[in-house]
């Protein structure tokens, strides 16, 4: 017993070591900020595949932004990962529809890959109230849904409590309008949510990729796509996905050829 | 000797040429060369039908209009031919015209070629007839193919010792080189006969390699002798290339075919073959044997990214015109690249010049030498510049990088970097004064993406938003929460409000009471006009009460009102209204119709029926 307790205790002395000092170590230098901070001044030396790596930690670590997607689409775009590039551009358009950075970055990148897809033109109304609910992230249009329904409260308080037939009604219609703006925007933001929900698309990650008839290995070969190339997701069958490009082309793909945004 | 001739034919022919020198060597003496001769002569005097010679009619001065014979018999194969010819010696001008016909025979027999006639200083002069023997001889076609033939059965019997007399061989300077490095390849031919003619059969396709014939070699082919097998040779170098491997590999070069004829030496026949000499002449083709040339790829290690391939041993030099100019003038910048190797392959240069400078594609100048010993000499690129705003540039370093065979390393080299002036250029008068010519579109350089985002990352969780979370609709519900809320205070503030009208309703019996007890007590001490006031006041705040009205708001149409509103019969109000206007006049003028006692029931009674009927 005694020989036993003497060769557990250096053990045990050593897991306390293992459970106390490692996660310090691990978390305590590795604080997502300070990584992405990191990975920006090695990104601004030049040194590409320092900054990927170092901006993919704090993507590990369960944290992200439209920012980090950005950047870490930069940083695959000059590693010349052109696939990965886009992907992270779709995924920082998805939190920040509004950047103009990401939508010139994706434009440059997709000049780049291999498949030119005419986009089928939009009819101009559809096209206009997109511009409408992508004009701000979700986050954005919530805030000001907030501060509007907020301020319209405060104005219906001062109808009801307000003595003066000018200040009643003038406090009256002005809620009646900030309300009613409020709840418009959050059914923008809820629009802008669905769209992106229903909207699932992909990236293709292989070179070249054979789109099918059906979902079947024998199935006829309708299309070639190559690495980069986007693609809408409509139906995901096990291991096939119907896929329709922005040209209207239609076809079943293996999963593994592509990753959603 | 294309033509092709049968053995016992060109025996006989030989033997007439030599008849024909032998006369004319005799004959020279008494010949004047100053008299202008007009003569007609043929290849042979002895022909067979089909078989082509020629008939030349020479003049040894101008002459003009010339008259050809009748050449009926024959068949015109080609002429007339025309070759004139001038020469000067000691101030003597010599002219000599001839005109020549390729006949061939139709039908055999002795035939005559008639006079031909020329003109000359308005004299006409005239050619002796010729007569022609035509034996019978094979058809043509025949005949050729039997001679093709007896030929290739000669070439057959001669092959044997031919190998020996007479060799072609491939020679290259390097077997193992880099890929674009130089090798001479030298074609040598090693004879120990005599040749007559040759001919080139096929040239080497040499694929895979880019070549440069060398151009300094002389007209005539120098002959020299050298030892090959313990045999002596006379050698010459029939043909000298410069090649340079275009990609690596084992690369073949393929054989070259030349054909020859050799004259060998043959029986005498006769006397006058004996006196001379006796030789035929034989056809011979020969080929060289294959070499392999092997190539190595230049290494990958230490390339510069700015190699193109040169491979050799280069220097590079740059000259600019001037330093200082003004706008839109035009300035020279050449680079001299000097060297050996693949220099004609060297495409551009990639010179770095100032974007305000409009470039043109550069004129390139060539002295370059193919010499035995290699592709060598330089290559000037000249670049016209013009520089269209005025500023401080600067022409940076060209570098040019290549690979050195010798060493075998790549080596950069750079020209210096020229700083030049431009200063402002004269404004031209055709452009008007409002027009922008000064003004130039920005141009676009190149394409990149954008920079990082720095600063807050404002990282949040994966999969995290605002909009949709607890907080947001709490946040959101909060504001009407609040309306609620502040809803429910105002209704329970005017509840209470109400309370107190209704508090105000119940006692206002009391009060008015109270009113009219002070007024009976008016009444008693007689003080009719305090009275009067104390009934007045009674009922106007009796009234201001129940209809919740304030006492300066009533008169006669609002209490009317307030009172039909809560159902009272208009008898009643009438009664009220005449009670309120007897206590108005009272209290002014003394009132006779009704006493004081009488006006206090009154009122009381009103007051209690009011009571009654008001809801």
């Amino acid at each position: 017993m005694k020989l036993k307790m003497k060769l557990n205790s250096p053990k045990r002395i050593l897991y306390l070591i293992l459970f106390t000092v490692l996660p310090k170590l691990s978390f305590g230098s590795q604080q997502p900020d300070a990584l992405y901070t990191a990975a920006n001044s090695y990104y601004a030396k030049g040194q590409f595949q320092h900054a990927l790596d170092n901006y993919k930690k704090v993507l590990a670590g369960g944290t992200t932004s439209a920012a980090l997607y950005y950047n870490l689409g930069n940083a695959s775009y000059k590693t010349g990962d052109l696939a990965s590039a886009l992907l992270y551009y779709e995924k920082a358009r998805k939190l920040a529809p509004n950047d103009d950075d990401i939508y010139a970055n994706i434009r440059l990148a997709n000049s780049k890959t291999s498949d030119k897809v005419d986009e089928a033109p939009e009819l101009f109304l559809t096209s206009w109230w997109k511009a409408v609910y992508l004009s701000a992230s979700a986050d954005t249009f919530a805030i000001l849904s907030i501060v509007l329904v907020l301020a319209g409260s405060a104005l219906l308080v001062t109808y009801f409590f307000a003595h003066a037939v000018m200040l009643k009604k003038a406090a009256f219609y002005s809620a009646v309008v900030l309300l009613c703006s409020g709840l418009a925007v959050i059914f923008i933001a809820g629009r802008q949510v669905s769209y992106f929900e229903h909207n699932r698309q992909g990236i293709v990650f292989n070179s070249p990729v054979a789109v099918k008839s059906a979902p079947s290995d024998d199935a006829r070969n309708l299309f070639i796509i190559h690495s980069g190339t986007k693609v809408s997701i409509i139906d995901i069958k096990k291991d096939w996905i119907r896929i329709t490009l922005n040209n209207g082309n239609e076809g079943w793909m293996k999963v593994e050829d592509l990753k959603e945004i | 000797m294309s033509q092709k001739i049968g053995k016992q034919k060109m025996f006989k022919r030989i033997k007439v040429s030599y008849l024909l020198i032998m006369v004319l060597l005799l004959c020279s003496g008494a010949l004047s060369a100053q008299r202008v001769q007009f003569n007609a002569s043929v290849s042979g005097n002895d022909v067979a039908t089909g078989e082509p010679f020629r008939v030349t009619f020479a003049i040894n001065g101008n002459g003009s209009r010339f008259t050809p014979p009748d050449f009926t018999g024959f068949q015109i194969l080609s002429g007339p031919n025309v070759s004139s010819s001038i020469t000067s010696i000691n101030g003597n001008t010599t002219v000599s015209n001839s005109y020549s016909y390729d006949l061939v025979a139709v039908k055999e027999g002795i035939l005559t070629i008639g006079s031909a006639f020329i003109m000359v200083d308005e004299r006409r002069l005239n050619t002796n007839p010729i007569r022609i023997r035509v034996s019978k001889g094979q058809p043509m076609q025949q005949n050729s193919q039997q001679q093709q033939q007896r030929q290739e059965e000669m070439i057959q019997d001669n092959t044997e010792d031919l190998s020996k007399a007479l060799l072609l061989r491939a020679e290259v300077n390097k077997t193992n080189v880099y890929q674009g490095e130089q090798i001479l390849l030298s074609y040598k031919l090693y004879t120990r006969a005599g040749i007559v003619d040759s001919r080139v059969d096929k040239l080497p396709d040499l694929n895979g390699f880019w070549t440069e014939d060398v151009k300094n070699q002389p007209q005539q082919v120098q002959w020299r002798t050298e030892t090959y097998k313990g045999l002596k040779y006379n050698v010459a170098d029939v043909k000298q290339m410069i090649l340079f491997a275009e990609h690596s590999g084992d690369i073949k070069i393929n054989p070259f075919e030349m054909t020859f004829i050799v004259r060998v030496a043959a029986p005498a026949r006769d006397i006058m073959e004996q006196f001379f000499g006796s030789y035929k002449d034989v056809k011979y083709a020969v080929k060289s044997i294959p070499v392999v040339v092997h190539v190595k790829p230049l290494p990958e290690a230490g390339k510069p990214a700015g190699f193109s391939g040169a491979v050799g041993k280069f220097s590079i030099q740059a000259r600019l015109d001037k330093k200082e100019l003004k706008a839109n003038e035009t300035l020279n910048y050449s680079v001299k690249l000097t060297g050996s190797g693949n220099i004609k392959l060297i495409n551009t240069l990639n010179v770095n010049l100032p974007a305000d400078f409009e470039k043109y594609d550069p004129k390139v100048t060539d002295t370059i030498k193919e010499e035995t010993n290699g592709v060598r000499g330089n290559r000037t690129y000249s670049y016209l510049l013009i520089p269209r705003r005025q500023g401080n540039y600067t022409i940076d370093p060209l570098e040019f990088s290549y690979f050195d065979t010798s060493t075998k390393k790549y080596v950069t080299i750079a020209t210096k970097a020229f700083a030049v002036k431009v200063n402002k250029g004269l404004v031209e008068n055709n452009v008007t004064a409002f027009s922008d010519a000064d003004q130039k579109d920005i141009k676009k350089l190149d394409k990149d993406i954008r920079s990082i985002k720095t600063g807050n990352a404002g990282l949040n969780k994966i999969g995290e938003r605002f909009y949709g979370s607890q907080g947001y609709w709490l946040l959101l519900l909060s504001g009407p929460v609040l309306c609620a809320l502040a809803f429910g205070f105002r209704n329970r503030n005017r509840k209470i409000n109400s309370d107190v009208v209704r508090v105000k309703n119940r006692r206002a019996g009391k009060v008015a009471a109270r009113h009219l007890a002070n007024a009976q007590k008016q009444l008693a001490a007689k003080n009719t006009a305090a009275f009067y006031e104390a009934i007045f006041k009674g009922l106007y705040g009796y009234l201001s009460d129940k209809l919740n009205l304030a006492v300066a708001d009533l008169n006669k149409e609002s209490i009317v009102d307030g009172l039909k509103d809560r159902e009272i019969c208009d008898q009643l109000i009438t009664k009220l209204l005449e009670t309120l206007d007897l206590c108005e006049m009272a209290r002014y003028a003394p009132v006779t119709q009704l006493s004081e006692l009488e006006v206090l029931e009154k009122a009381k009674g009103i007051i209690n029926e009011i009571e009654d009927e008001i809801k």
